[in-house]
């Protein structure tokens, strides 16, 4: 019941388009608890299930894709038509920094997203084959694994990108508070609910990882997040969301 | 790269094989789906990825030796493998050809019809499913009649096609290599495809070293979704995975067209010269192309919900705006990298954990086999509660690598200058 809870609330943080694209855990469990379904009804709904995933991962994919080479044709021009002007970039690049944040976010909820589908499908097999006494969920999961949305490599490589693009434009702390704000202030609003998804997110991991009542050699080890526990305590400051 | 046909066909036809195939099933007892599966299947109303597609117009693609793509190639034209389908009566497949000879050129035309844009699959009229061996089946073919309504009909549909399409598609498969290997070569992510090649193999290979307990027939379970693009043999809709470089390529095929409003993806397609690359895959990656380029938002899914300040959005702004913006944005960084890295280490723990899993059961199975068969029984249950310590044991030893993973990675972090992100 862990996981569902846990998925529920991710899906409710999460961006508004993405909600219905979620595992539907809770519903699957109830089936499997009536008289669990026939195998091939069962795959096949999971199957579907995967459809899904797929259709929106590979969309969103290539989203993103788009999107970064966007950001950095972007980038690139205000360094042309900036040039030595140091004052006008500095301007100008408070608003394409909070854009990179923004999109260095949304592409790791989707990494987050294909994760905890896969973690779902992955229990869910565990208890249809409880219930059941089958061994389904091997074969089934080996196949998950090559699906496109368990395949996050590439937008993986973008996120840290990314990263390192930040820390080359964005290296020293500059006082930059001024001419920042105002573009800052209308899209924090965008940047808040990545920044909401992404502490839910953050705090669902821990959650899940902290050992379960059903331990197994298919359990995952308690997750270990001794810096995030730092950062996610000062966001409790900052962020609506209660935290346990 | 990833295609998924998108179809449409006429609901009109699908009826009436519909009733057809009804009336060919032998008949015995028809229990009713249970509440529960009922209620699954209907909630599925806002979903409409979940229905399946109309039989004959579905394009996979099943890439055996080339890497990369997991599905079927499926083509209205080519119904020969059909009858080899040892899974259903002739009866079925009779009908199916029928389906078929019939619908090609209206796949065509439907597929024209379909929004580019359009991220979820065309569903319409589903098909009853065509398991006669199980009793579920029967009541659902009775109860579905429309994809909206759910019912346990289109959960047989999609499960029977990808059956279908598979024992087919391998005839197919053998005769198009050449095509879709170089398709492959173009369109596959660099990283993905090596993993992919190899692994193909493993996924055709039916399961018979797995015990299954269950009396029901071999149900392949197939992957649902297509990793490749390829040059359809009618008008496929495949969906189609992106990659930067591609991407480049389109950008730069655009830009020589004199840019994102005057280019045509007649144009774009001829000047990029990529196999399997399809006019509808340029279409819809153009439309995406403009509304970035020409309404440039903020962020990706730029929702009104969000660019709206609630009241108790600017309440929690104003604590995040206390701590000034560019702090806020390092913050959010900082939580999203945080983030980022944990999914990858937990991504890799639970590949490495069925990676061990797989081995585990392949070596007790071998050891399995080489027992004696008549205590066969007595070695199972006394080789998985072995496999089980094994596998206990394995986790552990993932446990203390992880523990040993996560402080290199967090070395390196605290090295990192804290820049002001």
């Amino acid at each position: 019941m862990k996981f569902g809870k846990r998925i529920k609330e991710q899906i409710q943080e999460s961006l508004p388009e993405w909600r219905d694209k979620f595992l539907r855990y809770k519903e699957l469990k109830n089936l499997i608890s009536s008289p669990a379904p026939a195998e091939s009804i069962f795959v096949g709904l999971l199957n579907a299930e995967i459809d899904k995933f797929n259709a929106f991962f590979v969309e969103q994919e290539e989203d993103f894709i788009i999107h970064h080479k966007e950001l950095q044709y972007r980038i690139q021009r205000l360094v042309e038509k900036c040039g030595d002007n140091e004052e006008m970039f500095r301007l100008e690049i408070g608003e394409i920094r909070k854009d990179i944040v923004n999109f260095h976010g949304e592409m790791v909820l989707l990494v987050n997203y294909s994760n905890i589908n896969y973690t779902g499908l992955a229990k869910i097999l565990k208890k249809y084959d409880k219930r059941r006494g089958g061994g389904i969920r091997s074969p089934f999961i080996q196949k998950v694994l090559h699906q496109p949305f368990f395949k996050t490599d590439l937008v993986s490589r973008l996120v840290r990108e990314w990263e390192t693009t930040m820390d080359a434009v964005f290296p020293a702390k500059v006082a930059e508070e001024g001419y920042e704000r105002s573009a800052a202030v209308t899209s924090a609003a965008a940047g808040e609910g990545i920044f909401r998804n992404t502490v839910a997110a953050l705090l669902t991991m821990r959650e899940m990882r902290r050992g379960s009542s059903t331990y197994s050699a298919f359990s995952l080890p308690p997750l270990n997040l001794s810096d995030s526990d730092l950062v996610l305590r000062s966001v409790h400051l900052s962020s609506p969301i209660p935290i346990p | 790269m990833e295609a998924r046909p998108v179809q449409r066909s006429g609901s009109r036809d699908l009826s009436s094989n519909n009733l057809a195939r009804t009336s060919s099933i032998p008949s015995s007892s028809t229990p009713k789906p249970s509440a529960a599966e009922d209620v699954f299947m209907r909630s599925e109303n806002n979903n409409t990825q979940l229905m399946s597609r109309p039989l004959g117009q579905t394009y996979h693609l099943l890439s055996s030796s080339n890497g990369g793509a997991v599905g079927h190639i499926c083509s209205s034209s080519s119904s020969s493998g059909f009858s080899t389908n040892l899974h259903y009566s002739s009866v079925v497949s009779h009908e199916k050809q029928q389906h078929y000879t019939g619908n090609s050129s209206n796949a065509a035309a439907a597929a024209l019809q379909t929004s580019s844009n359009d991220s979820s699959w065309c569903h319409h009229d589903s098909l009853p499913g065509e398991f006669l061996d199980f009793p579920e089946t029967h009541a659902a073919i009775q109860n579905s009649s429309h994809v909206e309504d759910g019912g346990i009909g289109a959960a047989f549909d999609d499960i029977q096609k990808r059956s279908d399409w598979h024992d087919w598609a391998d005839h197919l498969i053998t005769d198009e290599d050449p095509l879709l290997s170089t398709n492959w070569n173009d369109l596959l992510l660099e990283t993905s495809s090596n993993s992919d090649s190899k692994d193909q193999k493993s996924l055709q290979i039916p399961q018979p070293q797995i015990v299954q307990q269950q009396p029901s027939p071999s149900v392949e379970l197939r992957p649902v979704s297509t990793t490749s693009s390829n040059s359809n043999n009618g008008t496929g809709k495949a969906r189609m995975r992106w990659t930067p470089e591609l991407h480049e390529a389109f950008v730069e095929a655009v830009n020589s067209l004199g840019g994102g409003e005057r280019a045509t993806p007649k144009g774009v397609l001829k000047i990029m010269k990529v196999e399997g690359l399809t006019i509808y895959h340029v279409k819809s990656h153009l439309q995406k192309y403009r509304t970035a380029r020409y309404r440039p938002e903020p962020s990706e899914t730029g929702s009104p919900e969000k660019k709206l300040t609630p009241l108790e959005h600017i309440t929690s702004l104003d604590l995040k705006g206390g701590i000034g913006i560019t702090e806020a944005l390092r913050l959010q960084m900082e939580v999203q990298k945080q983030l980022h890295e944990q999914l990858e280490i937990q991504r890799n723990l639970q590949l490495r954990i069925e990676e061990q899993g797989k081995y585990l059961q392949m070596m007790f199975e071998k050891q399995n086999s080489g027992l004696t068969k008549g205590t066969a029984s007595t070695s199972d249950s006394a080789a998985k509660s072995e496999q089980e310590d094994k596998k206990t044991a394995v986790s552990k030893e993932l446990v203390a690598e992880e523990t040993r993973v996560s402080e290199e990675l967090e070395s390196p972090r605290a090295k990192r200058p804290k820049t002001d992100n």
